[in-house]
């Protein structure tokens, strides 16, 4: 019994009208709009490439691209624009500064509006598809304690794809971020992921 | 991304621990695939991978009217495009500065080396063979040069020459192969601090590179360079890169035999 | 259209190349080939090899470009000079290429959820790297693959594909020689869940029954394109689920 399928955009999920994320309705039907995994018992559709839709909560990683006169714009590598207003921030920032921030709530333009801001240091930032990055922090923080574990370096996942790390062997976890990324949907990848780090555990 | 400042003072950290990116040495290539016949419409195509870099090089042939000044001679056009999809950083129009540096510096190469004879290519009076060499950038992660002169070495390796008839080329019938002496190959090394890198990747060159060199050999000559970038290269560092040069070449001269099935 | 040297481009109810008149070229599809794509396609159709790579959405830039009710479509189709079996190409779109890239983004801007992401870009580059007739129709067919891989919402996966007249018979998915010496070339794209037609172009002579006949014919057509396409998307995560089952 396997209730939950691989469905394209155009498939039809319900021939009634449904209110499912990342769903359209049309006639009263209907339709899933991304490539995604649906489980028919729970309607719910979750996309297996692409794109991080701003949630309420979310942690993410940013880098000030624009000083405005109250805020700071934050690329967020998404189609949405994050903003930090200047008064809630500690340390004065700049272009470039790379940030962790959680997203307050999504204004009417598509903004983040970004709260408890933190200027990050040095270290290094790549860029990981959003739809991996469930993967990535693993169920229950698993596959990101091992990460950390293994290369004694410090990262931080951005909901939207941005990760920064610093310290330990960053090598090594870019290395393993990479390959859990291409191979997010085979199975036994949390033991050939530590199987990897264990076998290189310098710093 | 916009993030150019962290990541290149991580790459220099790394360097000065004598460490690289995924474990590879300072003189390592990344993995390089080369395969040529690929598209068969043209008289000769290779494409190459190094690493997550992947070009491809289609070189056809056609019946032109002689340059003035070489009247039994037939020529070399080379053209490059860094295709928008082939990074976030690539727009479409016209060839950009970059796009028709590499163009020329494969160009430069293959001449050089003589590898194509031109006095070859005449055909009759007021007829020559014009061979286009046309490079398709279709992911870039850095290096494009070492890319670029091997799957063009290995297009004209491949290529076949159309038949001729009535004045003009026939491309469905084909007489022999293109008459190709000698091997050009490349090697691209990066200056970034005081370190020096065989085979830069896109992270490298985006972010940390002072400078670049390029040196492309044949079996025993240097036969062509280009150094870009504003920082520079000391007398002592360019011989030793041309050392390092002669000895890639060997195994990258195999990877060319290999794909052309020699 | 027609010429000198025709030849007889059907003979004893069979093509030149020994199709049946609607009949498809194979068509494969690979998913994720350009690395640093945001979505990536490759088709080969018959002889026709190309590669899609698709980007954003992102900001659109300059800003002025930009709609700030819904993303903006840019879309690039082009041939490599050595795509063809004849001449060296010219370098770069010629006025050809730059039509066919205006109705294949017009597909788009229907196919994909635009209000969701206002002052936003969603760049579609085709490359024909080998053409043998139909390339805009299998670029189409590639680039719908190319975005849905992107995670970019779409109201549907469209394909396309182009029926052609020989004499009194209609044929299906020209190949070069027949689009060189056919009567009537009539390219299509259609959504398939609603049937709508998304691409129409024709150059020819055809009759009000005959364009019935072929919307028919493409539609036919497009249930096995469709599948192609579909499979193309699910194959990464099915193999998966097929070893889970073991």
């Amino acid at each position: 019994m396997n209730m939950i399928k691989i469905v394209v955009p155009g498939d039809l999920l319900d021939d009634k009208p449904v209110h499912i994320e990342h769903a359209i309705i049309e006639n009263d039907k209907t339709y899933a709009t991304v490539l995604g995994s649906y489980d028919e018992e729970k309607k719910r559709l979750v996309p297996l490439e692409g794109l991080w839709y701003p949630v309420q909560g979310d942690i993410i990683i940013g880098i000030v691209d624009e000083e405005k006169l109250n805020s700071y714009s934050v690329n967020l590598n998404a189609p949405y624009k994050g903003i930090i207003v200047s008064k809630f921030v500690e340390t004065q920032l700049q272009n470039g500064d790379v940030v962790e921030a959680t997203v307050k709530e999504v204004d009417k333009t598509g903004t983040a509006v970004l709260v408890r801001s933190r200027k990050l240091f040095g270290g290094k930032i790549i860029k990981a598809k959003p739809s991996k990055v469930p993967r990535i922090i693993g169920k229950q923080d698993t596959m990101l304690r091992q990460l950390s574990d293994g290369t004694k370096a410090t990262i931080k996942v951005g909901r939207n794809g941005i990760i920064w790390m610093k310290g330990g062997d960053v090598a090594l976890a870019t290395e393993a971020i990479l390959r859990i990324q291409e191979e997010a949907h085979t199975p036994g990848l949390t033991d050939r992921i530590k199987e990897m780090l264990s076998g290189n555990n310098k710093v | 991304m916009t993030n150019g400042a962290i990541t290149g003072e991580f790459i220099k950290e790394l360097l000065s621990k004598g460490a690289r990116e995924f474990g590879r040495g300072f003189n390592d290539y990344r993995r390089v695939v080369l395969s040529t016949g690929v598209i068969p419409h043209a008289e000769g195509s290779a494409e190459c991978f190094i690493g997550n870099t992947r070009v491809l090089v289609g070189v056809k042939l056609a019946v032109s009217e002689p340059l003035p000044d070489k009247p039994h001679e037939g020529d070399i056009r080379t053209a490059a495009e860094m295709l928008p999809l082939a990074s976030p950083d690539y727009e479409p129009g016209p060839p950009s500065p970059e796009s028709i540096e590499l163009a020329r510096v494969v160009d430069r190469g293959i001449r050089a080396a003589g590898m194509i004879d031109t006095k070859s290519l005449f055909i009759e009076e007021g007829k020559v063979w014009s061979v286009f060499i046309d490079i398709y950038v279709l992911n870039f992660d850095g290096n494009l040069f070492d890319a670029c002169t091997l799957a063009g070495v290995a297009a004209l390796l491949d290529c076949r020459m159309p038949a001729y008839k009535d004045g003009k080329e026939d491309h469905e019938n084909t007489v022999g192969k293109l008459k190709v002496t000698g091997m050009v190959t490349s090697s691209t090394f990066a200056k970034i601090g005081d370190k020096i890198v065989l085979d830069p990747d896109a992270t490298e060159e985006k972010n940390a590179m002072d400078a670049r060199v390029t040196v492309a050999t044949d079996e025993n000559l240097i036969r062509a360079m280009q150094k870009g970038g504003r920082g520079a290269f000391t007398a002592e560092e360019m011989d030793r890169i041309i050392q390092l040069t002669f000895e890639k070449s060997k195994d990258l001269r195999k990877i060319v035999k290999e794909a052309v099935g020699e | 259209m027609g010429g000198e040297n025709k030849p007889e481009l059907i003979v004893n109810g069979k093509r030149l190349d020994g199709r049946m008149p609607d009949e498809l070229r194979p068509i494969r599809i690979m998913t994720n080939v350009i690395k640093n794509a945001d979505g990536s396609a490759y088709i080969e159709w018959g002889d026709n090899k190309i590669i899609c790579g698709v980007y954003g959405p992102k900001e659109a830039l300059p800003k002025h470009t930009g709609n700030p009710e819904r993303a903006v479509v840019k879309c690039r189709y082009q041939m490599a000079p050595f795509s063809s079996l004849e001449d060296h190409g010219r370098t770069g779109p010629n006025r050809r290429a730059h039509e066919i890239s205006k109705v294949t983004k017009e597909v788009f801007e229907n196919a994909i959820l635009l209000e969701q992401f206002p002052g936003n870009a969603i760049e579609i580059y085709i490359e024909v790297l080998q053409s043998d007739g139909g390339t805009r129709a299998a670029g189409i067919t590639c680039a719908a693959v190319a975005l849905a891989t992107s995670g970019i919402p779409m109201r549907d996966v469209p394909f396309a594909v182009s029926v052609g007249k020989v004499g009194n018979t209609l044929i299906l998915d020209m190949n070069k020689i027949e689009d060189n010496y056919s009567d009537a070339d009539v390219p299509i794209c259609i959504s398939p869940r609603t049937g709508e037609i998304l691409l129409l172009q024709m150059d020819g002579n055809i009759t009000r029954e005959e364009f019935s006949t072929i919307v028919a014919m493409i539609k036919k057509a497009g249930e096995k394109i469709g599948k192609i396409q579909r499979d193309a998307l699910k194959a990464p995560y099915e193999a998966i689920s097929e070893r889970y089952k073991r």
